[in-house]
C-alpha cells in the first residue's frame, strides 16, 4: 500500500540546529508558566480545561501550542493574555508575576477584532495612544508598522474594505505597535484559505526575523506548527495537559521547500501520532465500503 | 414558451431585485394607494353611497336643514328633491289659480341665498360673504339673462327655468336688492342638486388638496394659529421631548449595557415602568407641570425614555466583546474602553435605534397635544374632525406622515455619511463624506507636516539585528 521511507527520528538534530537550541537556552526566559490549572463551573459540573500546565518560552523564541479542538488552547492563551483568570498557577513575564491584561502582552485573535470604525492607521495607533503618546508620535510609529506588514497603501482604508489576510496583517501590526514583550496568537490564520495562510506564515516569519518579539502561536494545523516553531507544545485533551514539548529539528531560515524535508516529515509524523494515536483512528474515521471492488478505481 | 425578459426575474426567493426595478416598485408602492383612492373617488359607479349636496333647499315644516356640502344617502335624495318639487308645484298652482300666497318676503330672502354656494364656487362671492344679498340679487339676474353661466356646479335646465321665472317676478319690482322691494308672494325654490359622493370620511383627492391649499396658506383671525405655527409648535414638543429622552436615556442605557451593576439596578424597574402607558400619566403631568408645553414635553419624554434605556443597553451589550478584549490587550483602561471602544462601536446601531424611537415619539406627540390645553397640529385635527371636515383633517395627518418619513429617510441617508466604516453606505454618500471632510483633512495634513518637521526624534521601534 504505502511506500515506506525511512524517516530519521525527530530527535536527531543537525549540528547547527543543536547549536541554535543551545543558544536559545542561554537567553533569558520571556514567559514562565507554572502549574497553570483552569476549571470552569458549568451547569453540568466542573470542567477542567487545563491541568497543571507548565512551560517556559525564551526571548525571541517562536513557540507553537498544538492540540485537538477543545483541549484548552484558547483558554491557555486567554489566561496568558490576562483575559481570563487561572484557578491555580503562576505566570511570569521576564521574571515578574503578572495578572490581568496589559500592554506587555499582545494578542492577535482568530476573528481579527479590528475596530471597524477606525482606519487601518488609526487601528495601529490605538495601542500607542492608550500608552499616552501624542497623536503625531503614534501616527508616525503606526506608519512604520504598517510599512512592515506591507499595507502602506491601505493606511486610510477601513477594515471592511480589506481581505481576511490583510485584516490579520493589520491586527499583527496593531499588536506589535504596542511593543509587547510577548505576542500571543490564537489560531490567527484559521479563517483564511489555504493559499493566503501559507503566505501569512511566511510573512509572520519575516516580521519575527525583523522585530524583537517572543511569540506563542496557537494552532491545530500540524504543518503550520512545524513550519513556524522553534519548539512545539503538544496539549492533551480532557483535561488539557502538556503531552510533550518538541524541539523542531528543521533548520532556519524556513522555506516552503522544507515541507518535504525528512526532518520536517519526521516531526510532523511524530506529533500526528501523538494527537491521533494509531488504532483509535480507525474507530473514528467513517468507513467507505465499495459494493463492487473496481480495480480501475484504485 | 419563453417569456419576454421584462417579465422574468420578478419573483426570486430571497434574491434582491436590480436597482431599476427596486426604484420602480418604490414609486409604485406610493402610486398604488393613490390610484386606489382616485378610482374610488372618481369612478361614479364604484361605491359612492351618498349624494353630496351642491344646491340645497329648505322644506316647509321640516326642521332638518341640509346645506351645500352636506351628504345625504343616495336613497333619501330623490325624496328630498321630490318634496321641493311638490312645494314648487303648489306655489305654481296657487299662482295660476290667481290666489298667490303672501307675506313671503322673509322666506324669499332666504331663497335668494340658495344660490350662494354656487356663487362662492364660481368665485363671484367670498365664502365668508354668503349673505351678501346685493351681490346675490345680481347673480340671479345674470343667470336668468344668460350674462353669466355656471359651469360647476352646472344648473339643471329645471333650475335654470326656475331662476328665470323667479327673476321675472323679482325684476318687475326692483333691478337691485332691497328687502322692501322683494316679492310678497312665494317664489319657486331651487330644486336640490347633488353629486354622487363617498361618505364624508373619505373625501376625494382634489377636495383634500384644495382644503390643504387653503388651510396651509390661509390668513387666520388674530389669536388663532396658522398651520405653520401649529407645525412649529408640534415640532418643538417632539424635539424637546425626544432630546430630553436622549440626554437621560442614552447615558443610562450605555451604563446598563456596560456595567451589570446598573443593569440589575435599573432595568427591572424600567422594564416594569414602560408597561404603564405614558398617556395614563397625562392628568398627573398636567397637575404637576401645569398647562403649557411642559406636560406635553414630559409625556413624549416618558413615552420614549424607558424604551430608550432598554434599547440602548441591549445595543451596547450586542457590541462584540472580543473588541473589548482586544482593547484590553492593547492597554486600554476601563474608562478608555468605554470612550474609545464602546461608544464609537455602538454609534451606528445606536443611531438606528434613535431613528426608530423618534418614530414612536410621534405617536406620543399626538397624545401629548391633547392633554391640558390642546395644541399644535393635533388640536386642528381634533376640531375639524369633530365638525366632520375630514378633507381638512387628512392634509394634516399626511403632513405628519411626510415629516416622519422624510426625517427618517434623511437620517438613514446620513447614516452612510456619518458611519462610512459600517460598510453600508453607497458610493454617493461616500463621495459626499469625502467632499465634506476635505477641508478638515487638508488642515490636519498641514499640521502633521509642521509637527513632523519640528519633532526631530526618531520612533523607538525596537528592531533586531538578524539572530
Ligand atoms: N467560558 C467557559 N465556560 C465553560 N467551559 C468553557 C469555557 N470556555 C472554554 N470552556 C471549555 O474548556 C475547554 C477548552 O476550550 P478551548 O480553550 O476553547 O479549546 P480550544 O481552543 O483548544 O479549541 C472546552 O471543553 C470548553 O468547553
Ligand atoms: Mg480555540
Amino acid at each position: 500500500m504505502s511506500t515506506h521511507v525511512e524517516l530519521p527520528s525527530y530527535r536527531e538534530q543537525a549540528p547547527e540546529v543543536a547549536a541554535r537550541f543551545a543558544r536559545l537556552q542561554q537567553r533569558p526566559v520571556a514567559l514562565e508558566v507554572s502549574g497553570l490549572t483552569k476549571k470552569f463551573e458549568t451547569p453540568r459540573g466542573v470542567v477542567t480545561a487545563l491541568s497543571d500546565v507548565s512551560f517556559s518560552v525564551h526571548k525571541r523564541e517562536l513557540m507553537c501550542v498544538i492540540g485537538p479542538s477543545g483541549c484548552g488552547k484558547s483558554t491557555l492563551v486567554r489566561i496568558l493574555a490576562g483575559l481570563e483568570t487561572a484557578t491555580a498557577g503562576e505566570l511570569k513575564v521576564y521574571g515578574e508575576p503578572v495578572s490581568g491584561p496589559g500592554p506587555d502582552r499582545g494578542m492577535v485573535f482568530q476573528g481579527y477584532t479590528l475596530f471597524p470604525w477606525l482606519s487601518v492607521k488609526e487601528n495601529v495607533m490605538f495601542g500607542p495612544k492608550m500608552a499616552g503618546k501624542s497623536s503625531f508620535t503614534a501616527e508616525r510609529e503606526a506608519r512604520e508598522w504598517i510599512d512592515l506588514v506591507g499595507l502602506a497603501k491601505f493606511e486610510n482604508s477601513y477594515p471592511h474594505q480589506l481581505s481576511g489576510g490583510m485584516k490579520q496583517r493589520v491586527a499583527i501590526a496593531r499588536a506589535l505597535a504596542n511593543q509587547p514583550r510577548v505576542l500571543f496568537m490564537d489560531e490567527p490564520f484559521g479563517a483564511l484559505d489555504a493559499q493566503t495562510r501559507c503566505k501569512m506564515q511566511s510573512y509572520l516569519l519575516d516580521i519575527w526575523k525583523n522585530v524583537d518579539i517572543t511569540i506563542v502561536f496557537i494552532t491545530h494545523d500540524l504543518d503550520e506548527a512545524v513550519f513556524l516553531s522553534d519548539r512545539i507544545l503538544v496539549l492533551d485533551a480532557n483535561p488539557g495537559r502538556v503531552a510533550e514539548i518538541v524541539e523542531v529539528p528543521v533548520p532556519r531560515p524556513r522555506s516552503e521547500q522544507q515541507l518535504f524535508d525528512p526532518t520536517f516529515m519526521a516531526t510532523r509524523k511524530h506529533i500526528d501520532h501523538m494527537m491521533h494515536p494509531p488504532g483509535q483512528e480507525q474507530k473514528e474515521a467513517p468507513v467507505l465500503r465499495m459494493a463492487v471492488a473496481d480495480p480501475d478505481v484504485i | 414558451m419563453a417569456r419576454p425578459a421584462i417579465l422574468r426575474g420578478w419573483f426570486l426567493i430571497r434574491r434582491d431585485l436590480p436597482h431599476g426595478r427596486r426604484v420602480l416598485l418604490t414609486v409604485v408602492s406610493f402610486l398604488l394607494p393613490l390610484a386606489l383612492w382616485c378610482v374610488v373617488s372618481y369612478v361614479p359607479w364604484i361605491w359612492h353611497p351618498d349624494v353630496k349636496i351642491e344646491l340645497s333647499a329648505e322644506r316647509e315644516g321640516v326642521t332638518t336643514v341640509f346645506t351645500a356640502g352636506d351628504h345625504v344617502s343616495r336613497e333619501f335624495f330623490p325624496e328630498f328633491v321630490e318634496a321641493v318639487r311638490q312645494e314648487n308645484a303648489a306655489v305654481l298652482a296657487a299662482r295660476e289659480a290667481g290666489t298667490p300666497g303672501s307675506g313671503a318676503k322673509r322666506k324669499n330672502q332666504k331663497l335668494l341665498r340658495q344660490l350662494a354656494p354656487l356663487a362662492v364656487e364660481q368665485g363671484w362671492l367670498d365664502y365668508t360673504d354668503g349673505q351678501n344679498d346685493a351681490v346675490l340679487y345680481h347673480v340671479w339676474r345674470d343667470l336668468a339673462t344668460g350674462a353669466r353661466t355656471s359651469a360647476d356646479p352646472k344648473l339643471t335646465p329645471e333650475n335654470l327655468d326656475i331662476v328665470r321665472r323667479n327673476w321675472a317676478v323679482m325684476s318687475a319690482l326692483s333691478p337691485d336688492f332691497s328687502y322692501k322691494q322683494l316679492p310678497d308672494e312665494p317664489l319657486l325654490k331651487i330644486v336640490p342638486q347633488g353629486m354622487p359622493a363617498n361618505p364624508v370620511y373619505l373625501p376625494a383627492p382634489h377636495e383634500v388638496f384644495r382644503a390643504a391649499k387653503r388651510d396651509f396658506t390661509a390668513e387666520v383671525p388674530t389669536g388663532e394659529l396658522t398651520m405653520g405655527q401649529r407645525y412649529r409648535q408640534s415640532l418643538h414638543i417632539i424635539i424637546a421631548g425626544f432630546l430630553w429622552a436622549c440626554v437621560v436615556g442614552i447615558p443610562l442605557g450605555i451604563l446598563c449595557g456596560v456595567f451589570d451593576f446598573f443593569s440589575k439596578l435599573l432595568e427591572p424597574f424600567v422594564d416594569f415602568f414602560r408597561y404603564m402607558p405614558a398617556p395614563t400619566f397625562s392628568t398627573l403631568l398636567v397637575a404637576v407641570l401645569l398647562a403649557g408645553d411642559a406636560p406635553k414635553v414630559a409625556l413624549v419624554f416618558i413615552g420614549t425614555v424607558f424604551q430608550m434605556i432598554l434599547v440602548v443597553s441591549k445595543t451596547t451589550r450586542l457590541l462584540d466583546p472580543a473588541l473589548l478584549e482586544a482593547a484590553q490587550t492593547l492597554g486600554a483602561k476601563p474608562r478608555q474602553m468605554i470612550t474609545k471602544v464602546v461608544i464609537p462601536g455602538i454609534l451606528p446601531n445606536l443611531y438606528n435605534d434613535l431613528r426608530i424611537l423618534l418614530g414612536w415619539a410621534w405617536t406620543w406627540l399626538v397624545i401629548a397635544e391633547l392633554i391640558g390645553v390642546k395644541s399644535g397640529l393635533t388640536e386642528f385635527i381634533e376640531t375639524q374632525g369633530r365638525f366632520r371636515n375630514f378633507e381638512r383633517v387628512f392634509p394634516v395627518i399626511i403632513l405628519i406622515g411626510v415629516t416622519g418619513f422624510v426625517t427618517d429617510q434623511i437620517l438613514s441617508w446620513l447614516h452612510g455619511l456619518l458611519f462610512p466604516w459600517a460598510g453600508k453606505s453607497g458610493n454617493f454618500s461616500r463621495a459626499v463624506a469625502s467632499f465634506v471632510s476635505w477641508p478638515f483633512r487638508m488642515v490636519a495634513a498641514g499640521a502633521r507636516e509642521r509637527i513632523a518637521a519640528s519633532e526631530m526624534s526618531t520612533p523607538e521601534v525596537r528592531r533586531n539585528e538578524a539572530s
